[in-house]
């Protein structure tokens, strides 16, 4: 891909990670969703000081390749307890809470367990244990949110969700998961395929675009009317 | 003490399901990684600058279409 399409596309992502506070701060959303701005608030710092490492030292550089695996693993973890609080929103009237956070503490430390099992039995030296744990972690912890956002989705129709607003967000969480991991799949089976590499930086602005959409255009209290309870019959 | 139970029994149940999906997302994997937080751009593989040990490709000589570096314990 070309440098300055590759730039033009992160521009773009940092664009609509601020934007996404904006627009929470602009609907007074910010309190309602805080885990999920801070998230977006700390992408678009960690952004800014890859900006930093990569004008300094290159893209090639042991410091901007420790610095973006490092953060990146940090952005997963804010990533998945944004999710945890999408949960909270979702059971809050059936008093769970307590039950939540301790499964999604067994959670986070099951994946980090198992993660240091994974890297314990590749590495019998400590010499780079750190940098590969921290990078097993990161895409373990990936796919738990993967598979949460669905079991989060199931929930929500089982539970006939009707929060427009909250439903929005999940579902964008759903798809962004999903396309990201599909497309690493594609590309693994056909790695000729250019239009990959093209894409994969695109669906890195799709999560704070929909999110921004769903702060923008939608009110909090809005509700969704099942079509069910729509009909009226004669 | 069996909502405990009942709690871990879940986060085992998402973890192995994680796993399972992963196994099946990285089948025909090469040790690339999949990163997606945001668009910044994935950093090259360093240059070498300590021993004599081959350097893992760039990705713009894989046809460059891979988009990310290899991780730490296959370099």
């Amino acid at each position: 891909m070309p440098v300055s399409i590759g730039y033009l596309i992160w521009f773009l992502g940092v664009v609509l990670e601020v934007t996404v506070v904006v627009c929470a701060l602009k609907r007074h959303s910010f309190r309602r969703y805080l885990c999920l701005n801070l998230y977006m608030l700390l992408t678009f710092v960690v952004s800014v000081g890859r900006h930093q490492i990569l004008s300094h030292f290159g893209q090639r550089s042991i410091e901007y390749w420790y610095f973006y695996y490092y953060s990146d693993a940090v952005l997963t973890i804010f990533l998945y307890l944004a999710l945890i609080t999408l949960y909270l929103h979702v059971f809050d009237e059936m008093k769970v809470e307590k039950w939540l956070r301790l499964t999604a503490v067994l959670l986070l430390a099951g994946t980090a367990l198992f993660s240091y099992g994974v890297v314990h039995q590749s590495f019998q030296s400590s010499g780079k244990m750190l940098a590969t744990f921290v990078f097993e972690l990161s895409q373990n912890l990936y796919f738990v949110g993967l598979v949460l956002t669905y079991v989060l989705w199931g929930a929500i129709l089982k539970l006939r969700e009707t929060r427009t607003q909250l439903i929005q967000l999940v579902l964008s969480l759903g798809v962004y998961f999903s396309a990201f991991a599909a497309t690493f799949a594609l590309e693994n089976m056909f790695p000729n395929l250019r239009f990959f590499t093209y894409i994969v930086p695109v669906f890195g602005c799709l999560l704070p675009l929909a999110w921004a959409y769903a702060f923008w255009r939608l009110a909090p209290d809005a509700r969704m009317v099942p079509a069910r309870l729509a009909v009226v019959s004669r | 003490m069996s909502r405990k139970l009942t709690a871990l029994l879940l986060a085992m149940f998402v973890l192995a399901g994680a796993m399972g999906l992963k196994t099946v997302v990285m089948a025909h994997s090469d040790g690339a990684v999949m990163m997606a937080n945001g668009s910044d751009p994935v950093p090259l593989p360093p240059i070498a600058r300590n021993g004599s040990d081959p350097v893992p490709l760039p990705p713009a000589a894989r046809n460059g279409s891979d988009p990310v570096p290899l991780p730490p314990s296959a370099r």
